[in-house]
């Protein structure tokens, strides 16, 4: 799985044993299951939380949650699975707390129409932006784009996990993140704009 | 098939629809060269993303790089919290006890009332001890506040600069004049009779006795104060007992335990004491306005008497009206009021028959609120009331600040930390209010920080309800469940509020709680400012 390469290299037997020491309260085990996993987890929280401290806060929290929690952990599911929900489901409600406001502002973005972009302005945005600038344009986003690209795109997370995590419909999660892509679009290219709206509009149907 | 749209090309390359449609998709897609390089961009768009967001190219704080081995909140708290407390607390005695001094003799006078009220009163036996604490606790408060500020413009030097500054300007103005007598009594002051102060004099010792004459207005601090001497200003006194056998030509203004007034006063008294005795040969020229648990007045009034309290006792003369409220009124034989009487009370005023009245009281007997409250129907409305009071405010904070009532009523998930800022909060707010009245600013920003204490400390219920109803019905958002688990909440605080003996307490508790949660979200608000992703 493509997370797990990000994460670490500890092998599935390693990590089993790894995670039965921290449950028997061997510091060294949490040590080495933390350096496995807390960079991963720190970048997390860092593209989904705007502020730098908060995911700081975060990553610490996010660690004292799972070494609380590791007891219901069925083993028999992938552990980056488990700590990525975890994660998710802690930074979604440090975002929470602000997201009524978003919500009265917003009002329901399901029912906006969606723009189509020109296939070769976007690549041209594509090359444009370095991946400083798109996590710089990232934090720019509404929480809830943001979320739903970070759990789609870094933590790798199905349609079903991002739905659940989110509250929202199963069906919903495919307009969320296309919504979240022409936001990002939008924010990355705002300066041109115009060129990346509509282009295929007019030969479609 | 016609072109497909961007949705059906995302779900396609995510692997979101079913087989049929998909092979639908694919066909076309190998036959349009539009559509082909619709799905193109996007799934190099799929790629850009993912690799921009597992760059791992940020630095991991030295703070993380460890394992934590347990909350790391309280001890960071407990950590800036001491060392904000410490190094206030050296600045205060350091530098800012100094310069109240110093402002003291500026002309410490009735305008700056309510920071003696509290600093140096003495209306209750225990405020000593309480003194220091409460000073600390206030300064720590300071401290944090300022970390708070500091933190969220620490890199703007030039604002600091200009901030600290005018504040240094500020406050080395006020030594520049001095105009007051300061005497620091050891332990005991005392101003002999013969000796004559020309000023105004301020006092702060356990035992003072003025003896002499203080040509000025006489300040004191002090646990038990005795004017023999004569007084040509006013007596501002705050005290555990003052005794004026003496003469005062001015006003005498007294917050203390106990009062009594054997000597002459030429102007007006106000006092608020617990005992009050106004003895058979003092003589007060202007109005007495009282508020006492019990008091006699045996002595001469000339004016008019604003009288509140528990058990009053007239027996001396009243040159004008008298308006009373009190639990209990009792007019001696000898008592003497040449004004009308009003008289508001729980009980018939008690009226010898040879005591001179100008005109026959009117009496308003006010029913005991205990007995009021046995209708239960008035009980239920009234809470309903009081529910609904706190339920509108609620509404308007949650449509008007919906992030920071989610923060603050959120924050009350953190149960022993909201409390223990809540005690700290609930004691150290007023005093360290009244501080920056005292020092820096002036006394309405000590006044409006009072006003937005209060309504902080009934926000607190709002804070707390809305956290009960989330628990009771579930975190999912929207406005119209938070309204609903906010008015939920309010109406089980309500009740609870209601349980005998044990109602009193849970309201405290509530207060604590939710003026702790809301400390914590002002803190969340003012940590620096979003700061785009490394």
């Amino acid at each position: 799985m493509e997370r797990r390469k990000k994460t670490g290299e500890m092998s599935a037997a390693e990590l089993a044993e790894v995670l039965v020491e921290v449950r028997a309260g061997d510091p060294d085990a949490w040590g080495e299951l933390y350096r496995q996993y807390g960079p991963a987890i720190f970048r997390f929280c860092r593209r989904v939380l705007p502020a730098r401290e908060d995911a700081e806060d975060a990553t610490t929290e996010i660690f004292m949650k799972v070494r609380q929690k590791l007891g219901t952990y069925d083993t028999s599911r992938p552990f980056v699975g488990w700590l990525y929900k975890v994660a998710s489901n802690h930074c979604w409600d440090t975002l929470r707390r602000r997201r009524i406001r978003q919500d009265l502002e917003t009002g329901d973005v399901e029912t906006l129409p969606l723009e189509h972009p020109d296939p070769s302005q976007l690549e041209r945005l594509q090359a444009e932006h370095s991946g400083k600038e798109i996590r710089a344009g990232l934090a720019k986003l509404p929480d809830r784009a943001r979320m739903a690209l970070v759990l789609r795109y870094y933590a790798d997370m199905s349609y079903d996990e991002i739905a659940e995590t989110l509250g929202v419909r199963r069906a919903f999660v495919g307009v969320l993140l296309l919504r979240a892509r022409h936001q990002l679009r939008d924010v990355l290219g705002r300066s041109g704009s115009e060129l990346l709206r509509g282009a295929i509009g007019g030969g479609r149907s | 098939m016609s072109h497909f749209d961007e949705m059906t090309g995302l779900l396609y390359l995510e692997g979101q629809l079913d087989a049929d449609r998909a092979h639908t998709v694919a066909a076309h897609a190998d036959s349009c060269p539009e559509c082909r390089a619709l799905l193109h961009a996007l799934k190099s768009e799929d790629a850009w993303l993912r690799e921009a967001l597992a760059a791992e190219d940020e630095v991991i704080p030295a703070r993380l790089v460890d394992a934590p081995v347990r909350a790391p909140v309280p001890w960071g708290w407990v950590t800036a919290f001491g060392l904000g407390a410490g190094g206030a607390y050296t600045l205060w005695s350091g530098f800012v006890e100094p310069l109240r001094t110093e402002a003291a003799q500026a002309g410490f006078t009735q305008g700056n009332l309510l920071t003696m009220l509290f600093f140096s009163g003495a209306f209750w036996k225990g405020w000593d001890a309480m003194r220091s604490l409460m000073e600390f606790l206030a300064m720590a408060t300071l401290g944090t506040v300022m970390v708070w500020l500091l933190r969220r413009h620490w890199r703007r030097f030039a604002t600091v600069a200009v901030v600290m500054g005018t504040m240094l300007c500020a406050l080395a103005m006020p030594s520049t004049v001095g105009a007051a007598e300061v005497k620091k009594g050891n332990p005991g002051y005392t101003l002999p009779a013969g000796e004559e102060v020309k000023t105004d004099l301020i006092v702060t010792a356990e035992r003072t006795q003025i003896d002499g004459v203080v040509d000025g207005d006489l300040i004191v601090f002090s646990s038990n104060v005795t004017v023999n001497g004569h007084v040509k200003g006013d007596i501002l006194s705050f005290t555990q007992e003052l005794r004026v056998n003496g003469t005062v030509d001015g006003n005498i203004r007294d917050f203390s335990q106990k009062l009594q007034l054997n000597g002459t006063v030429g102007k007006n008294v106000m006092v608020w004491a617990e005992h009050f005795n106004l003895e058979d040969e003092a003589k007060v020229g202007g109005t007495i306005t009282m508020g006492s648990s019990h008091a006699q007045l045996s002595g001469q009034l000339a004016g008019d008497l604003l009288a509140f309290a528990g058990d009053l006792d007239i027996n001396g003369s009243l040159g004008h009206d008298a308006s009373i409220m009190a639990s209990q009124l009792t007019i001696g034989p000898k008592a003497e009021i040449k004004g009308q009487t009003k008289f508001q009370g729980h009980h018939q005023p008690d009226v010898s028959s040879t005591a001179k009245l100008g005109s026959p009281i009117e009496v308003t007997i006010e029913k005991h609120r205990a007995e009021a409250a046995y209708n239960p129907a008035r009980v239920i409305w009234h809470q309903l009331l009081h529910w609904g009071a706190s339920f509108l405010f609620g509404l308007v904070f949650l449509l008007l600040a919906p992030g920071f009532f989610a923060d603050a009523s959120n924050s009350c998930k953190k149960v022993a930390p909201a409390i223990g800022f809540g005690i700290l909060f609930l004691f150290a707010t007023p005093i360290a209010a009244i501080i920056a009245c005292c020092t820096i600013v002036g006394l309405g920003v000590g006044i409006s920080a009072l006003f937005l204490y209060l309504i902080a400390i009934y926000a607190t219920q709002v804070f707390v309800g809305a956290w009960l109803g989330e628990r009771l019905l579930g975190t999912s958002a929207g406005v119209g469940l938070a309204i609903g688990k906010l008015a939920l909440g309010l109406a089980i605080l309500r009740a609870l509020r209601m349980i005998p003996f044990v109602g009193g307490w849970i309201c405290f508790l509530i207060i604590l709680w939710g003026l702790g949660a809301l400390a914590l979200a002002v803190y969340k608000n003012m940590r620096p400012p979003v700061a785009a992703a490394a």
